[in-house]
């Protein structure tokens, strides 16, 4: 199975060189009197770092040989992150620099999503919300609900974001993980 | 269905008042051509929309040249354009072509006339006033511009065009993607206006040989042949008026764009009507 370019959306992940990517951008150009193009960043399934790849219009790239299986965190030992299969116990190790920024939200028990390329794990997603206490922030300011003025706040899993200022330390909190971090709302615990 | 930007819209109708009031400064009449036509533009590339046994127009350029060969000689239309298989961040199947011809001139002519239409654009919602530059197509591509059009294109959008992020005229291009330019010696006199990383607009000094625009015709209809397309039909409407219309110079400026680089938008769905 192939893809073609005008089956690119973001996320979609293809095979090119015989390396495992995932599209985060794409654009279709038609440049002045010329054919039609899509360019696109590609983040490579393996290592995370992002290349530049202009393709023509019609050409196609491959499915890449992966799979995902929903996982627990488990534990970090510096340099690689293990997770676990519930059901089969199996337990795989992920090196921290492909995680980059995600690795802040992992907090023990957390189900994730882990991804196998050719029967490897390689990469693990997030889910799109975490739940997470506040370890420490700012003492809270009662009265203001509006939640346009920001402070800073540590939470549980170690990510630092930022947060409405009535919020207090060991409050609970909804925490959208997509976009680097980001409140949500409070939680009733 | 994407929600309505308010407040670019407001920004968008404010430009194109603004586009208006210095095209009759400048002396130009506006027109009304017909959207629904029997011939698309001259344009291999393009693919129209068909509508009741013809099509609707990829741009305004036939029925524009028709109306300067009729001693018209500064006109402009503001109209809806239709392009089939072109959908992006920077393209719509209905988008929006201001057009311009300007009789007696050529193509650098046309170079005072977009500075001054972008300035009152710009001064219309507050955008800084760009500082332009101009570049010619061969020092672009470092001297040597590449003879196959895949090659040509394919360096174009991968490595030159990202570079143009800075308000720029693009000058002189290849003879052979002259389009419906005059070619002089082996380069076509034809321009094109980036801004805000964008193609903008596409501006020759006009073609008036009937004998080579009707050569044109044929090739192009024989490259579509070739690739697998239907060939778009000769239009004699243009090439009678192409014998008979002034020197003159003409530029189409996507007015969506244009509203995109002045107000930051990144799509061109936040600058019009969703349907």
């Amino acid at each position: 199975m192939a893809y073609e370019t005008s089956d690119f959306r973001n996320g979609l992940k293809v095979e090119v060189e015989g390396e495992p990517y995932a599209i985060v951008y794409f654009q279709f150009v038609k440049p002045g009197k010329g054919t039609a193009f899509t360019r696109t960043k590609l983040k490579s399934l393996l290592t995370g770092s992002v290349i530049e790849r202009t393709f023509r219009s019609g050409e196609t790239v491959g499915t890449p040989d992966v799979e995902e299986q929903p996982m627990q965190f488990l534990f970090n030992n510096g340099e690689t992150y293990t997770f676990m299969n519930t059901e089969s116990y199996d337990q795989v190790e992920i090196q921290g620099k492909v995680l980059g920024d995600d690795a802040k939200f992992l907090k023990e028990n957390l189900e994730v999503s882990v991804l196998f390329y050719k029967g490897r794990a390689v990469n693990m997603t997030l889910p799109n919300f975490i739940e997470a206490q506040v370890v420490q922030t700012e003492p809270a300011v009662k009265g203001n609900t509006s939640g346009n003025v920001l402070k800073n706040a540590t939470l549980d899993c170690g990510a630092e974001i930022g947060v409405p200022i009535f919020v207090s330390e060991g409050d609970w909190l909804k925490v959208d993980t997509r976009d680097g971090g980001s409140y949500v709302s409070r939680l009733q615990k | 269905m994407s929600p309505i930007d308010a407040t670019r819209l407001r920004q968008r109708a404010a430009i194109v008042q603004a586009l208006r009031c210095q095209l009759a400064d400048d002396g130009f009449l506006e027109l009304h051509p017909p959207v629904l036509v029997t011939g698309p533009a001259l344009e291999e590339t393009l693919e129209p929309v068909r509508a009741d046994g013809g099509y609707l127009h990829t741009s305004p350029e036939f029925a524009l040249k028709r109306a300067l060969a009729a001693g018209l000689p500064r006109i402009y239309a503001i109209t809806p354009c239709f392009r089939e298989e072109e959908l992006g961040r920077h393209h719509a199947r209905e988008f929006t072509l201001l057009e311009l011809y300007l009789a007696n001139a050529g193509y650098l002519d046309l170079i005072p006339v977009v500075k001054r239409l972008v300035a009152a654009a710009a001064r219309a919602v507050g955008a800084p006033l760009p500082s332009w530059r101009s570049r010619t197509v061969a020092d672009l591509y470092g001297g040597t511009i590449p003879q196959d059009d895949d090659t040509f294109f394919f360096r174009w959008v991968d490595t030159i065009e990202p570079t143009l992020t800075e308000p720029t005229f693009v000058l002189d291009y290849p003879a052979r993607h002259a389009a419906l330019a005059e070619v002089r010696g082996d380069i076509a006199e034809r321009l094109e206006v980036y801004l805000g990383g964008m193609e903008l607009g596409n501006g020759f000094s006009e073609l008036r040989d009937p004998d080579e625009l009707r050569a044109r015709f044929a090739r192009s209809a024989e490259r579509r042949a070739a690739a697998g397309r239907v060939p778009h039909p000769t239009d004699e409407g243009v090439i009678d008026a192409s014998a008979r219309m002034p020197r003159a110079a003409g530029i189409a400026i996507g007015l969506d764009r244009l509203v995109l680089a002045l107000t930051g938008a990144d799509d061109i769905a936040r600058v019009q009507i969703p349907r």
